[in-house]
Formats: structure tokens, C-alpha cells, sequence
């Protein structure tokens, strides 16, 4: 059993030897304070890089290529899948779209605005419901039309007929405006009915301006469909599954993987550096501690001539690593701490974000990392300790 | 007749191919006193070394070795170490642990065999020795002759049945080899310590007038026995 003596022991002599155990804790700052740097950036710049990936939910868009038509059956089933995040029915793409949008109070106009289907659940609109008659705006044609929530925003949609132009205006309320970090084009948002009554008059001579409001039963199938992925890693799946349905799509960002696999291949490159880094100083401490057990060694045979037991002899490397490494990792972090603020205020984001950062994980698992490192290292001094005879301290003379 | 706290025969060491020491025969009463003297190189310390358990011996036949009436066996030497109060050693290097003062230095072995020290025993100790101004002194501060007391002091602390001294002045200047040598007969006599005395200066002085062992070289099969008895040497 490792006695309180041996403890004391341990550390007075690194109290002793003052100046080696500072060269000893100067050399661990050196490795573990670039080590934890070269962490908080990659934690900062590419957590934040990858964390705005997994947050902006266009990542996550899955767009169907080519013509197709979907009936409900393909919605209910694909709603059902776990790697689904949201799904609706879409029209074709030449119908989706108004002829221009008016602020019927400023009379501020944008032509040729893309109109997008949305209900329960889109993620551009934080999941919140839409219905027919609301719209939301995306934040560069709120501004362009200088509209915001509450507001109401005509839409005009027109046809030619035999030469003749035949013009729908439609109010909508402004249910909100998505932020630019959601959607950054200009679109506006609706419900699929009102998408619907804007296609079929386009499609159905029979539908006047007069009867462009008036109910009408749903399709029975949809050119296109709006798909999202319930997070970036399942875009691969939900690739594959619509592939195997005959399906062609793609995912909008393609770039989504490419910086995925970029911050895994980081991942296990800051490892392996950390890997080397460590396993250079577990080398050095591990001879340090050795070289100490060889300087002390007289001491060490008086101290087992003198009754000490050799599980508490071979304990004093032990404690003296441990401690060397807790002052240690509590001197680096006094220092890293300090770093990382002065370099987030020096090189602060537009966005705000910090560009390093270090998480209570990090630090508790650098200094498990540590202890580990420590312990074990001190497994070579121990094991030179507890071969050291009492008879030495005899012979010495 | 009392029991002896030190009994031993056959005890020895085989050091090279052709040098071994042995204690042939050994018996000293509390109180008693005895002297190894013998030239260098005879084997004195490792006879001490032997008698401390602090040596491994070599297991000769009739062996036997008993220190405050307990018998050491061989091969289980961490636990044969005999406590503070049984047995004191005075050793020829005056080794002090660096990172201990005089005082922890001291009452080392008493802590760790979690031995209550005697206050007033101390005392006196660190008066008589001259140590109280220097309790908290460490080692690399103190002079080699009170570095030696220091480590008698640690040697009687716990007022031994048997102390062993490997030649204890053999470091120091001619000037304090009798005052060192008189401190440590005074105080072995006031702990009632039975004292064995490494030394081959110790023709004159306190131990002059002491019991010697006697010493004798014997040669067999190109082995040379450096060996030691209690019996005094036929004059």
C-alpha cells in the first residue's frame, strides 16, 4: 500500500530539486500548450465551419433532376424513413414562379420571383406550420419589397391567352422573413394549395382570373417534390434510396460531404500529431524519471535500509510524474486560456464566432490524458526503484 | 544469564569467486559491547551488512540469526528489517536523505514504523549532539562531522537493543574522532543499547578497553573466508 510517507516523500524531493522539476514542467508546457492551440483553432474554425453546414438546412436539400411524377404513396413512404427530415410535394419548376410581387403600400415591385412550396415542419421556416393565404419572405426580397411580418404583399400571375394577357393579383399575409443564413436567394414562401392554384391556371384555360380562388380537389400526382435529409450524414442513404427507386437526384450541397470528410481527415490528423506530441513526451518523461531514480539511488537504498516497504519506494516516481504533470497541464491552461481569448478578440468573425475554442471535454480529457501519460511513464522509474537493495547504502562507502 | 539480543552462527556471504566473509559466532548481551576489528578490506561492514539483514546472506549450513530474540529467515528480507528499537545503524557514509532536515532526517525510521518518539529522549539527543540549532537544517548545509551526528542521533532515537557502528569516525578529523566516539558510547550506555563496533582505529579511545572479535583468514579450495567471532583472540 502506497503510504502517506511515500507521498510526502515524493513531493518534498520535487520541492528539493526545484529547478528540474521547473525544466520538467516548462517541457510539458512546450508540447501540451501548441498541442491544446492547434485544438481550440481546430475546434473553432472548422467546428464552426462544419456546425454552420449542419445547421444551414439547404445543406441538408435533396433536388430531383429530370422530369418524374410522384403520387402519395411516394410521400407516405418516404415521410416514413428515419433519415427523412422534411418532405412535400413540389410543382414543376416553369409554374413555380409569380410574375412579380408588389408592396401595395410602398408599390415597391420584384419581378420574376420564385415562388417555393412549404408547410408543418420545413426547416427553411424553422418547422413552423403555413397556411393557405400566408406567406414567409426570404430576407433579400422582404427587403427589396420592404416588407415585414404582418404585412400584406400582392402577387400578380399572368397568361397568355390567344394574345391576350390575363393577370391573377393575389394578398397574402406575411406570416415572417427567413434569415439569410436559412435561405440567401429571393423566394417566396407558400402554401402548396396557393403553389397549386398558380399552376393549374397556368395549365388549365378552363380556370379564369375570376375562378382562380375557387376550390378545386388535389392531384392525383406531383411534378416534384422539396426532400431533406434529417441530417447531413444521412444524404448519402436517402441518394441511394431514391436511386434504387429510379429516381435521379442530387444533393444541392455537394461541398456538404467534401468539408464532412475534410474534418474527419483533420480529426485524424490533429490525432496523430497529438499521438507523436505525447508519445515524445511520455519518452522523455519516462527517462527523466528513470535518470532521477539513478542520481537518487543511494537515497533510495538508505530509504529501504531504513524500513521503507518497496511498494512505497516504487510509489515516489509515481507521485512526483503525476504531480509534475498536474502543475504541469494547470500551468498550460493557465497560459492557453489567456492565448485564446487574446486570439479570439484579435481575429473575431464577422458572425461573431470564436475562431478557437476548447470545451470542459477537452481540458478534462487533457488532463486524464495527462495522468494516464504520467502514470504510465513512471512505470520504467518504478520498476528501477523497487530493484534497488538496501545493501547499496552499505557498499556505498 | 540474560538472553542475548544479537545470536548468530554461520552467517556469511560468498562476495566474489574467492572471497567470502562469515560470522562464525556471535552472541551479544544488552549493554555489551564488541569490536570487528579487523584491517581493511576484511569484511566489516559486510559482516554488519549481514547482521542488519540489510545483506542477503548465502545460507551456510548450521546457520542461525536472531536479532531481539526473533529469528531472521532468508528470502523474505522486506520484512526482516528489524524496527528502530531493536536495531541502530551507524553508517560509514554518514547518508542523509537531501531533501530532509536534520530533525526529519532524524525521525525517519521511527515514522516509517509508525513509532512513537520519546520527546524528552530527543531532546536530549539533539542537545547532547549538539543538533538543536540545526534541526532544520538540510544535509547539504551541515558539516560531515554533523552530518555523523545526525546520523548516530537517527540511529538512537528509538533507544535500540543493539547498535550497530561502521566505523563511525572513520570521516572525520582526528580533533572530534574521541568526542564523536565519546557521544556515542555515553548515549548507546544511556539507551542500553548493546553496541557492535566496526573499526580499525579503535585501539585507542572509549572502545579501546572493549571486547574484540576475533578475526581470522582461512583459505580452502582457493576460497578465502574472512572470518569473525566473538571468542577474543588467544593472546
Amino acid at each position: 500500500m502506497i503510504s502517506a510517507l511515500a507521498i510526502r516523500l515524493g513531493l518534498r524531493e520535487l520541492r528539493h530539486e526545484w529547478q528540474a522539476a521547473l525544466c520538467f514542467i516548462a517541457a510539458l508546457v512546450g508540447v501540451l500548450a501548441p498541442l491544446l492551440i492547434l485544438l481550440a483553432l481546430k475546434n473553432g474554425v472548422i467546428g464552426t465551419m462544419v456546425d454552420r453546414l449542419v445547421e444551414d438546412p439547404s445543406n441538408r436539400e435533396i433536388v430531383a433532376v429530370g422530369t418524374a411524377s410522384f403520387d402519395q404513396a411516394f410521400f407516405d413512404q418516404m415521410a416514413a424513413r428515419s433519415d427523412v427530415g422534411f418532405i412535400m410535394p413540389n410543382t414543376r419548376r416553369i409554374n413555380a414562379q409569380a410574375n412579380a410581387l408588389r408592396n401595395p403600400v410602398s408599390r415597391a415591385l420584384e419581378r420574376s420571383v420564385p415562388l417555393i412550396p412549404s408547410a408543418h415542419g420545413d426547416p427553411l421556416i424553422a418547422g413552423r406550420a403555413i397556411s393557405p393565404g400566408e406567406v414567409w419572405l426570404s430576407d433579400g426580397l422582404a427587403k427589396k419589397l420592404d416588407l415585414a411580418a404582418g404585412d400584406q404583399v400582392e402577387m400578380l400571375i399572368r397568361r397568355t391567352v390567344s394574345g391576350n394577357q390575363e393577370t391573377v393579383r393575389q394578398r397574402f399575409t406575411v406570416l415572417g422573413v427567413i434569415g439569410a443564413a436559412n435561405y440567401a436567394r429571393e423566394a417566396l414562401f407558400l402554401s402548396l394549395d396557393d403553389l397549386l392554384d398558380v399552376e393549374q391556371f397556368r395549365d388549365d384555360l378552363a380556370i379564369t382570373p375570376d375562378t382562380y380562388a375557387a376550390p378545386r380537389t388535389a392531384p392525383d400526382r406531383y411534378a416534384s417534390f422539396r426532400l431533406y435529409a434529417a441530417d447531413l450524414s444521412a444524404l448519402g442513404t436517402l441518394l441511394g434510396a431514391l436511386e434504387e427507386r429510379g429516381i435521379e437526384a442530387r444533393a444541392r450541397a455537394e461541398n456538404a460531404a467534401l468539408l464532412l470528410n475534410f474534418r474527419d481527415n483533420l480529426n485524424l490528423l490533429y490525432g496523430f500529431i497529438a499521438m507523436i506530441a505525447v508519445l515524445g513526451f511520455w519518452c522523455a518523461m519516462a527517462a527523466n524519471l528513470r535518470g532521477m531514480v539513478e542520481r537518487q539511488r543511494v537515497v533510495f537504498s538508505l530509504l529501504r535500509f531504513v524500513g521503507l516497504s518497496r511498494t512505497s519506494l516504487a510509489a515516489i516516481p509515481v507521485v512526483q510524474s503525476v504531480a509534475l504533470v498536474c502543475v504541469g497541464v494547470a500551468v498550460t491552461l493557465l497560459l492557453v486560456l489567456p492565448g485564446l481569448f487574446f486570439i479570439n478578440a484579435v481575429f473575431r468573425t464577422r458572425a461573431g464566432d470564436a475562431v478557437a475554442q476548447l470545451g470542459v471535454e477537452d481540458l478534462v480529457a487533457t488532463l486524464a490524458l495527462g495522468v494516464i501519460t504520467a502514470g504510465t511513464a513512471a512505470l520504467w522509474a518504478m520498476r528501477a526503484t523497487s530493484q534497488i537493495d538496501s545493501v547499496e547504502v552499505l557498499r556505498h562507502a | 544469564m540474560a538472553a542475548s539480543i544479537v545470536h548468530i552462527r554461520n552467517l556469511g556471504i560468498q562476495l566474489s569467486q574467492d572471497f567470502a566473509v562469515v560470522v562464525e559466532k556471535l552472541d551479544l548481551r544488552r549493554g555489551e559491547r564488541l569490536v570487528l576489528d579487523a584491517p581493511s578490506g576484511a569484511g566489516k561492514s559486510t559482516a554488519l551488512g549481514l547482521i542488519s539483514a540489510g545483506m542477503e546472506d548465502s545460507g551456510l549450513p548450521g546457520r542461525v540469526h536472531q536479532i531481539g530474540g526473533q529469528a531472521i529467515e532468508r528470502g523474505n528480507r522486506a520484512r526482516r528489517f528489524a524496527k528502530p528499537d531493536v536495531l541502530g545503524f551507524v553508517l560509514q557514509t554518514n547518508t542523509l536523505v537531501p531533501y530532509l532536515n536534520t530533525l526529519e532526517n532524524i525521525r525517519l525510521p521511527m515514522q516509517i514504523a509508525a513509532q512513537k518518539v520519546d520527546p524528552q529522549w530527543e531532546l536530549h539527543l539533539l542537545t547532547v549532539l549538539g543538533l538543536d540549532p540545526l534541526v532544520d537544517r538540510l544535509p547539504t548545509a551541515l558539516s560531515v562531522g554533523q552530518r555523523q551526528r545526525v546520523s548516530i542521533a537517527r540511529a538512537l532515537l528509538a533507544r535500540p537493543l543493539v547498535l550497530l557502528l561502521d566505523e563511525p569516525v572513520a570521516s572525520l578529523d582526528p580533533g572530534n574522532v574521541a568526542r564523536v566516539e565519546g557521544l556515542l558510547s555515553e548515549l548507546a550506555q544511556e539507551a542500553q543499547s548493546a553496541v557492535l563496533l566496526a573499526s580499525h582505529q579503535a585501539q585507542s579511545g572509549v572502545f579501546a578497553l572493549a571486547k574484540r572479535a576475533r578475526h581470522r583468514v582461512y583459505e580452502h579450495k582457493g576460497v578465502t573466508y574472512s572470518l569473525f567471532c566473538d571468542t577474543e583472540a588467544a593472546a
